[in-house]
This record gives C-alpha cells, structure tokens and sequence, in this order.
C-alpha cells in the first residue's frame, strides 16, 4: 500500500443546482494506491463530487485531473475507459439480464468484428466467474439479477465494476442497507484488493466502517473539503467536530 | 422441448413459403403479403425498440423516406428497381444516423415525442416539395414487373417481403448474442449504469436506430413498388409506426419472434375490420384500444407469458451470508 501522491486530482471543482452550490471549489487529492475515505454530514456534496468525477454530471468549473490527464468534460463511458469504476448508493445492477451476462457487459471492445463477436467468450467467462467466485457468488451465474438479494446485488456492482480492470474503485456508500456480516465481508474484499494495488475512494456514512478501513479520510462540508488525513486525525479534528455536531 | 423450439419454426417457415399456394384467392395473397410486410417492419422496428426501450412512434417517417426515395429514383432518374430500393435504403440511414445522434439524447416520452415530430416533419417536406414528390397528389411507380397481372404481382411482393423478414429476424438474432446486443440490452436495463461500465451508448442507440432505420426503409421502397402509388398521407402516417409498436409490444419485445406474432395477429384483424366495418375510422380506434390494452395488461407481450419462467428456488440473504462464510478471504 502507498500513500504518496495522487492520481486523481480536482481543482476548484464547482457546481451549482439553481441557487444551491453542491461543490464550491473543491480541491482534493487522493493519495495513490491507498483507501481514501470521503466524509460529510448530508448535502455536504460528497454524491455530487462523486459524479463530476465519473463524468455523470458537468461542473460549471475547475478541473478533474486522472494520472495528469484532463477528464473533466469526459462522458461516463471514457472516464470508465481511463481506468476509473464506480458503484452506485443505491445499488444498481441489470436487473434482467443473468449475473454472468451483468459481468460480462463491463468487457471493454471496441473494435466492430469483437462487439459482432459472440457475448460468452470463453476467457472473458472465466475471468468473470474468477471475480463471483472472489465476492461469493459464482453458483448464481444464471439466476437473473433481480432474483438476488440486496446484499448479493451489492457484490455483483462489486464484481461488474472489477471485471472493467479499474486502477481506482469509488464506491458510494458500499455498507448502505446491508447487514453487519456483510459489511465485514465487504470491508475485508477491499482490503484485500487494495493490497493487490488498486485505489479506492469510498464515500460512506458508516464511521466505524470508515475510521477502520481508510489510510486517508477526506471530510467535505458545504461542497468543499474541511479537513484530511489519517483517520486518527480527522476523528479529533475541531472543524469535522464542529461540521458533524455543531460545537 | 429442444427440438419442438427449432422444429415449430422451420414448420412455420415451411408453411409461409406455401401460404401463397395454399390460399383459395389473390386477395388472400394480397393480405399475406401485407402481413409480412408488418412483420418485417416491427421486426426492424424492434432491433431499437426492444434492445434498448427506446419506443419510436415516428418510424414510419423511415418507411415513407424509403418508398419516396426508391420512387423518385425510379421516376426521376430511371434507376433499375432494385438499385433504386438499396441506394434509397442506405441514404435512408445515413440520414437516420444524422437524427439519431440527436434523437437518442432524449429519453422516455421526450424521444417518444421526437420520433413524432420528425414522421410529421418528413410528412410536411414531401407534400410541400410539390415539383419533386408530387405534393399531397402523390407519385406513381411503374410496375416493375409489367408482364405480370396484379395477383401474380403479389405473390413475388410476397416472397420478396419474406426475404426481408428473414434477413430482419437473422440480424435481430445475431445482434441479441453478440456483445452488442448485450451492451443495447445494459441500456434497457439502466442506461447510467452501462455508461459507467464503459459502455458508449450513445453510439450503440445511434447504431441500432440506424439498422433499425434501415430494415424499414427497404420495406417502404418494397412497398413503394409493390403498390406504385404513394400518398404522403399514407406513408408518413403515425399510424404505421404505432402499428410496429402495437404488433411488438403484443408479441413480445425481448423475444425474437414476437413481432411476428405481434403481425399475424394485428395485421389480419386490421383487415378484416377494414372489410367488415368498411372504410371508416372505427379500425383505428379499435387499433388505438388493443395498444392501451395491451401496454396496461400485457406490456411483455404474449410470448412472454407463454415462456413465463417458473419461480426458481429463492435466493435468501442467509443463504448468501453462509456462502460468504465459506470463502476464503
């Protein structure tokens, strides 16, 4: 695990909703090759940052930077290509097309005779069936997705995600409606892939998930962050304190 | 049950290659042949509709452009029939891809309007471009056939639409194996979601709306030969493209025969009520009734129901929480 610098990047990054300012000039740095954690009461931005970062929402201005390269106007689909994945609060999967054809969409093709090419490849089933295996899930390839249950939705987002191959993962609210045994499990797999050199980003309203996962906690407050750094830190830090709890 | 699945449709494909030579009548023939004309149009209709949800009330403008194209090239410019039908269909999709790029930026009832807007745009430039098209008089085709009599006519445009709707159902085939048609049925199911796998779907419903575009042009300047004379009323009506609606939608959009079923239910009925109740606009109505019907009481068709998968074993949150136990972190 590294925590040097940072390969995503935002730079005033602003947005406004009519009269409400969601982000107002944000400027964040993950740390590279490590669990950055994004923190805030509600409405404090993090969803909104989110989805500038992803390309699901323009900002009125700044900049997103990727490994030194400008993404900031890319749609969803090249910021997916630059290596960055996302799952989404609620959980989102194709609820009815198979658990292996869920997987199976996030290959990325883009040559005419591959997209004409049969879906089930016999590599790219194995590769899938290597991260449901990892998550759990392998003996429900072809149930439909909408038969799963939140929890194991949850896990296949996971697994779509990482069959696209991202270098940096942000997971948005990864422990929402999910029961304890799974958040462990949950905790644990991005441990576990973290250790194997992906970046995450997670936003997450669960503290003790939080404060024991991430080597780098960001706390935003009014579309800005307030404050950074180990979660040892930023657990006493006076703005997050006062940011939370009004003292 | 394997062999039933590819027996009953090579027997249905035996028993359409005779149908021409088993009915007692040309007219019977004549509604055949109009049958699977529908056919092959909600069929094309369906390789947007039914990948990627996206309902085009306006294809029709696709089939008027097809048949004016391949008329006037016959017309205007004395192009053999059959060079005029492809040339027609294929700048019939280069122009689909133009609107496309811009249709398919808007989702639900807004694409739904568009598609509308542009049927009645295409409509208002045919019958106002008076020196080229004819105007609200129309354009006459000759026949291409001359040496044939109007029965005999028919039964080529018969087997001649035949072919198109196994060309359309091939493709609507090998696009739902392909990678493709998998990204098309990721936009269906959530559009964001795909887009943030990587899936570029603005390009994907732009092509599929251009194939689509394309399986219809054909059929209009099929159409356009068959019939030799074009009303722009006719051709750009809303009707013809709430009619590959209905038929999919009463199939069944997410299967591959369902559009056919869809025909060779609405298309026969369609005529029969045109026979029966003459030519009034009761058929039309009747049309109007058997969509609302069908989208409030059956919206994945007959096909679907026939297929309903049964419950399969439920797949409970301990059950997953003990498979999770067992895997090693």
């Amino acid at each position: 695990m590294s925590v040097e610098g940072g390969s995503l990047r935002t730079e005033g990054l602003t947005k406004s909703f009519g009269g409400v300012l969601a982000v107002n000039g944000a400027d964040v740095e993950l740390r590279d090759g490590a669990i950055n954690g994004l923190i805030g009461p509600n409405g404090s931005g993090k969803t909104t940052f989110f989805n500038i970062v992803t390309g699901m929402i323009r900002p009125d201005a700044g900049r997103v930077l990727y490994r030194d390269r400008e993404i900031t106007r890319h749609s969803p689909h090249r910021v997916a290509h630059t290596g960055i994945g996302r799952t989404f609060q609620l959980c989102r999967v194709f609820p009815r097309m198979s658990v292996l054809e869920n997987m199976l969409v996030a290959v990325r093709r883009t040559r005419l005779r591959e997209l004409l090419a049969g879906l089930r490849d016999a590599g790219e089933v194995e590769r899938a069936r290597h991260w449901l295996r990892r998550m759990g899930i392998e003996h429900l390839e072809e149930a439909e997705a909408r038969d799963l249950s939140y929890g194991q939705q949850k896990l296949l987002e996971l697994a779509a995600v990482l069959m696209a191959e991202p270098d940096l993962v942000l997971l948005d609210e990864p422990a929402g409606g999910v029961n304890p045994a799974l958040i462990d499990r949950i905790t644990a797999l991005v441990r576990e892939l973290n250790a194997e050199g992906r970046t995450f980003l997670v936003v997450e309203h669960n503290m003790d998930m939080v404060m024991g996962m991430c080597d780098h906690v960001i706390v935003f407050d009014r579309g800005a962050p307030i404050a950074e750094g180990p979660p040892s830190s930023v657990r006493e830090d006076p703005r997050v304190l006062e940011a939370y709890l009004g003292v | 049950m394997r062999i039933a699945s590819r027996g009953l449709p090579l027997l249905v494909a035996a028993l359409a290659i005779a149908y021409p030579w088993l009915v007692p009548n040309y007219y019977l023939v004549y509604a055949g042949a109009l049958t699977v004309m529908y056919a092959a149009m909600s069929t094309s209709w369906n390789l947007l509709g039914g990948f990627t949800g996206y309902v085009s009330l306006g294809h029709s403008a696709f089939f008027g452009l097809g048949a004016y194209g391949t008329g006037l090239l016959v017309v205007r410019l004395g192009v053999p029939w059959v060079v005029a039908l492809l040339v027609s269909a294929v700048l019939v999709t280069v122009f689909a891809v133009g609107v496309g790029i811009a249709a398919v930026r808007v989702r639900g009832a807004s694409f739904v309007i568009v598609s509308i807007a542009l049927v009645s745009m295409m409509n208002l430039v045919v019958q106002g471009w008076r020196s080229l098209t004819g105007g609200s008089t129309g354009l006459q085709v000759p026949s291409p056939f001359p040496g044939l009599h109007r029965g005999e006519t028919h039964m080529v445009f018969f087997y001649l639409f035949l072919a198109l709707l196994a060309v359309a159902l091939l493709c609507w085939w090998h696009v739902s194996r392909s990678r493709f048609g998998a990204g098309l049925r990721a936009i269906r199911e959530d559009e964001d979601k795909a887009e943030s796998l990587g899936v570029p779907t603005g390009a994907y419903k732009v092509a599929a709306f251009a194939l689509s575009a394309l399986f219809v042009a054909l059929a209009g300047g099929l159409y356009a030969v068959w019939f030799g004379s074009l009303d722009p009323i006719f051709v750009f009506s809303i009707l013809i493209g709430s009619y590959m609606v209905l038929m999919s939608l009463l199939g069944g959009v997410r299967h591959l025969y369902g559009p056919l079923l869809g025909a060779l239910i609405v298309a026969p009925a369609g005529e029969y009520f045109l026979i029966a109740l003459g030519e009034t606009q009761i058929h039309l109505t009747a049309t109007g009734l058997v969509l609302v019907l069908v989208v409030l009481f059956m919206p994945d068709g007959i096909l679907a129901r026939l297929t309903r998968r049964r419950p399969g074993p439920s797949i409970p949150d301990e059950t997953a929480d003990q498979r999770l136990q067992k895997v090693t972190p």
